[in-house]
């Protein structure tokens, strides 16, 4: 086992269209850790979210668990790598959530008999009944929807979770709920989010991205508490860590 | 967002919603193509089909009015279909009222099908009795998107409207008709694209995973008993 899960060196990325998303990325995070992403929309962190596991290719290399990611060892890299798009929409596309959680599993090679467990224990990992099992997505509200991204996720036990914005239009009930389940999970987390708080909550470790290249990488309090930082980079100190407010 | 399904029913537990969906797949298009078969002068078998069919919606627990209300609503395209037939010859007036009768019959079997089966199993039966699997997977995306697409739609028709006051001449309806068409196919296309990145996420490689056990009953055998009696009575009748 590597002790680091995920090592970033000198990754650049353009678009088909030119734009240059990932400007000379560094970075490396420890099995176990937890970082946040952030910065303004545009920054580059869901495009350096799907460099993680290979969807996006851009010169440098990407190493997870110390592989490579290139073409020949992709199924390693995608066993290892849980991604969890912005919108779960684009992930649930199967007619049942039972079908959709067991898409990740039966692709892996897990034996048809086993999927049932899968499938029951990724519901309950986003405590959810087994009466979802049946049902399609289209009838779920944007909460459950997010809710079976993540067991989609989860089911594939991955040891690293690379969750692009997850409590995006979440009610603040279902937000904090979806917070406890993540703190709960032992995987490496990569949280590329807007939102400041639930990375204070969540991850000790923060990367400050804008414009492509990494900003400020370091304490998550300390990076965010800096008002300057936060300022030139389109974001603000969370109401949480100024000192004296009303 | 709400939606009308076109399984609405599918998940009530009556007898028929039991069946397996290939016993019903069969069973009820072999009872459509036989209601065509049914020659224009035998009205007892057009009842006996009605009749029948009646007492197939009763075991469904299917809400009438549903039945009624979703019939009403397809009635006038057959209608349109049918209005050249009168004067076809002779006998149009004939053909006309027997081409009402087929369609209202075959609809009925269609409504019958759909809500007593979820879609799901619907495709899964086309699956196994031999539907290519690139059409039962690509209707599966189709009953999964639509909703999301008629969902867009609304919220383009939503923010089209929040933005124009007043009268609009009929060539800037359409224009804006034209990119809103537009926007939906360009919206669809990077969907398509961010769907197959969660596709292949998950260790997609091309083909589709498949785990699912359903078995046939005595049920299955009623029901096909049933159907079978009443082609070889209208046929021999």
């Amino acid at each position: 086992m590597s002790d680091y899960a995920v090592r970033i060196t000198r990754l650049n990325y353009s678009y088909p269209d030119g734009t240059r998303a990932l400007e000379n990325v560094d970075c490396d995070i420890r099995t176990g850790e937890r970082v946040a992403l952030v910065g303004p929309s545009g920054a580059g962190k869901s495009t350096l979210l799907l460099h993680l596991n290979g969807i996006l290719k851009g010169s440098g290399t990407v190493r997870i668990m110390g592989q490579t990611v290139a073409d020949g060892d992709l199924a390693f890299i995608r066993k290892q790598v849980g991604l969890m798009f912005q919108d779960p929409n684009d992930q649930l596309f199967c007619p049942t959530v039972q079908e959709d959680i067991a898409f990740g599993p039966l692709n892996l090679g897990v034996p048809a008999a086993e999927i049932p467990a899968r499938v029951e224990k990724a519901l309950r990992d986003v405590m959810l009944d087994h009466s979802y099992a049946g049902r399609t997505a289209h009838h779920l509200s944007h909460g459950e929807r997010k809710r079976v991204a993540l067991a989609c996720v989860l089911a594939m036990e991955p040891s690293i979770l690379a969750l692009d914005e997850p409590a995006s239009n979440l009610d603040p009930g279902t937000r904090r709920h979806l917070i406890e389940l993540i703190a709960a999970l032992p995987a490496t987390l990569v949280l590329g989010t807007h939102d400041l708080e639930m990375a204070i909550d969540l991850c000790p470790r923060t990367i400050v991205m804008d414009g492509g290249k990494i900003r400020a990488d370091g304490e998550t309090r300390l990076l965010f508490a800096d008002a300057e930082l936060m300022a030139k980079h389109g974001l603000e100190v969370p109401l949480s860590l100024r000192g004296n407010h009303r | 967002m709400k939606h009308s399904f076109v399984d609405r029913f599918a998940e009530l537990e009556s007898p028929l919603h039991l069946l397996d969906a290939r016993t019903k797949l069969i069973g009820f298009i072999a009872l459509a193509a036989a209601v065509l078969y049914i020659p224009p002068g035998n009205s007892v078998a057009f009842f006996a089909a009605f009749f029948l069919l009646a007492i197939f919606a009763g075991i469904s627990q299917i809400p009438l009015p549903y039945i009624v209300g979703r019939t009403l609503v397809i009635l006038p395209f057959v209608l349109l279909a049918a209005l050249a037939a009168p004067w076809g010859g002779k006998d149009g007036w004939t053909r006309l009222a027997v081409l009402v009768l087929r369609s209202t019959l075959c609809l009925l079997v269609l409504i019958l099908l759909t809500n007593t089966t979820r879609f799901v199993e619907l495709l899964r039966g086309l699956r196994k009795l031999g539907c290519p699997r690139i059409l039962v997977v690509n209707l599966s995306f189709l009953y999964r998107y639509i909703f999301v697409l008629s969902d867009e739609i609304m919220r383009m028709r939503q923010a089209r409207d929040s933005r124009r006051v007043g009268r609009v001449a009929i060539s800037t309806e359409m224009k804006t008709l034209g990119s809103m068409l537009g926007t939906l196919m360009v919206r669809s296309f990077e969907r398509a694209d961010r769907l197959y990145q969660a596709m292949v996420s998950r260790g997609f490689s091309g083909e589709f995973p498949v785990a699912a056990p359903r078995s046939f009953s005595w049920r299955d055998l009623a029901f096909i008993a049933v159907v079978a009696l009443f082609i070889a009575a209208t046929v021999y009748l």
